[in-house]
């Protein structure tokens, strides 16, 4: 693990991209013998700084193992995993998760603004530094107005909208989401892809987003990794030429929008059969 | 003594009362209003007195059960007396106390059994085999090592509330959510910070639970070590009254029990209700 503060303006991924984080070769197989599960095969792919990468794939392919193991919660049984060409064991200092189920993330006896401060205490920060970060966190998604309530009294857009600015405060390099806005409606899901789209352009955060949604993939990536078959491996990295910034609704009228659309959804139905 | 480990269902009381609640405003009395409440819960004591005074006159049970007025002079005859002043507060201390340290003990067992694997297998026979054991069957034991002192007492109290608050606290260990604490991993928090930070706070309505059952049971078992083993208290109080005969005496001790673990009760319940706002029994307002 490298320095634990990260720096919160990275170079925009443009005329040189460097490799953030590397997957190489990853596996996941459970338990031993004849008994075991292989759940994933061989991942291989990178993210580059500033990027918003979508990992894609079919429900039950094993995108919360992979997860899991990207941020050190599991380890995996091989393959290695750098961040800035250093080789990552446990949790790294650098990222932050962002779970799909906001109600049992948060810490329901805990205000919104101590939720946010939780990850904080360990980093023993200046006071004032901690106050400016929630403060500016809770702005950035809107929520400077519910700080003194409990996640449990928002609705929950607004309870994702707090784990996202959890994520925000602790100021992470990397910023890995899972299925983030699968339990949220169709407007509130709209609202969090932009304010995904706006911290990476305002922070230069790296993301990385797991989902089953092939339109949401296509809309928020600049590369998106489609994963299929059981045990999961990469089928195919496709880059996402639509211009930015985007735009719910003239982005995803877009012929090449659909086109993507295609490609993507085709791949992974092929890889099911 | 309840061991059971479950957390308070949401609101169970109101849920029950609210149920014929359109018949009852129909009628216009409203039972949830704090006048109603009071008005009714007189009554009922009101009648049981009546019902007492009526079988005492009548001479239903011989020497045994003395009248209300009986009782109750001797009552007031108590609160001059310095004595029962004594008497009383020891069994409160003894309660107070052996409660505190329940909860601290079996918050520091619990965690440790319900985190750590190995003790958790080595525990578990012991704990098992210690579970249904009441501490009145313990009493004589405790008496020939400690007399009939305050340290007895105390023991008891530990020896009935610790074992059951440690299963709560496991519990509620248990219970933590995966999630919760897969976040606090990935945000670099150590063992020692989830632990009292996630682990800790997840559990406690388990330990509310176990302090809302423990209190009045840890007053019972302090007047049982007096009233048993003679261990200073109300509880020797009431073995003394009752072998000189002064069976008034012992019924307005045994009133004094009763409002102490009203209050007991009442007292645990409200903390809880406090410290645990935040959980879906208690909380306040709804979506």
């Amino acid at each position: 693990m490298n320095s634990t503060i990260p720096t919160t303006t990275q170079p925009k991924a443009g005329s040189t991209p460097v490799a953030r984080l590397e997957v190489q070769g990853l596996a996941k197989t459970y338990g031993h013998g004849p008994k075991s599960v292989e759940v994933i095969k061989d991942l291989t792919f990178s993210i580059h700084a500033g990027e918003v990468v979508c990992i894609v794939g079919p429900s039950g392919v094993g995108k919360t193992t992979l997860l899991k193991c990207l941020a050190g919660l599991q380890p995996s049984s091989g393959g290695t995993m750098k961040i800035d060409g250093h080789q990552v064991s446990g949790p790294p200092a650098e990222m932050a998760l962002v779970f799909q189920d906001y109600s049992r993330s948060l810490m329901p006896w805990l205000t919104v603004e101590k939720n946010l401060l939780l990850p904080l205490r360990h980093l023993h920060l200046p006071a004032a530094e901690v106050r400016t970060r929630i403060e500016e966190a809770l702005n950035e998604v809107g929520l400077s107005h519910a700080a003194k309530r409990y996640p449990w009294q928002l609705s929950g857009g607004m309870q994702q909208r707090v784990a996202i600015a959890r994520a925000l405060a602790y100021r992470p390099e990397i910023l890995i989401m899972d299925e983030p806005f699968a339990s949220v409606d169709a407007q509130t899901r709209f609202d969090l892809e932009d304010l995904c789209l706006k911290i990476r352009d305002e922070l230069g955060m790296t993301i990385l987003l797991v989902t089953h949604d092939i339109d949401e993939a296509v809309y928020l990536s600049d590369r998106i990794v489609a994963i299929g078959n059981k045990p999961a491996q990469v089928l195919e990295v496709l880059p996402v030429d639509l211009p930015q910034p985007r735009n719910q609704i003239t982005s995803r009228a877009l012929p090449e929008f659909s086109g993507l659309r295609t490609k993507v959804l085709s791949l992974i139905r092929q890889s099911e059969s | 003594m309840k061991r059971s480990s479950t957390v308070p269902s949401r609101r169970d009381g109101q849920t029950l009362s609210q149920k014929p609640g359109n018949q009852n405003e129909a009628r216009g009395i409203n039972y949830e209003s704090p006048a109603a409440k009071f008005g009714f819960g007189i009554l009922g004591a009101v009648l049981l007195l009546g019902l007492w005074q009526f079988a005492a006159i009548r001479g239903t049970f011989g020497n045994g059960l003395p009248t209300v007025s009986a009782t109750l002079i001797e009552l007031f005859a108590l609160f001059g007396n310095p004595e029962f002043w004594t008497d009383t507060f020891t069994t409160i201390w003894l309660a107070v106390l052996g409660m505190v340290i329940a909860v601290v003990a079996g918050v520091m067992l619990g965690l440790l059994i319900g985190t750590i694997d190995w003790v958790r297998y080595a525990t578990l026979a012991v704990t098992e085999f210690f579970k249904p054991i009441p501490p009145i069957v313990v009493l004589p034991l405790c008496v020939m090592i400690w007399g009939p002192t305050n340290t007895m007492a105390l023991a008891l109290v530990l020896l009935g509330t610790v074992l059951s608050t440690t299963i709560q606290v496991i519990a509620g260990v248990n219970d933590t959510d995966p999630v919760a604490l897969s976040t606090a991993r990935s945000y670099g928090m150590g063992r020692v910070e989830r632990l009292l930070r996630v682990t800790l706070p997840s559990a406690s309505p388990y330990i509310g639970t176990s302090v809302r059952i423990g209190a009045p049971a840890a007053l019972i078992i302090v007047v049982v070590a007096g009233l048993l083993g003679g261990a200073p208290g109300l509880g020797s109080a009431i073995y003394r009254s009752q072998s000189a005969g002064d069976f008034p005496q012992t019924y307005a001790l045994v009133l004094v029990l009763g409002v102490l673990g009203l209050v007991a009760q009442n007292l645990s319940s409200m903390i809880e209700r406090r410290v645990l706002h935040w959980h879906p029994a208690f909380r306040e307002d709804v979506k």
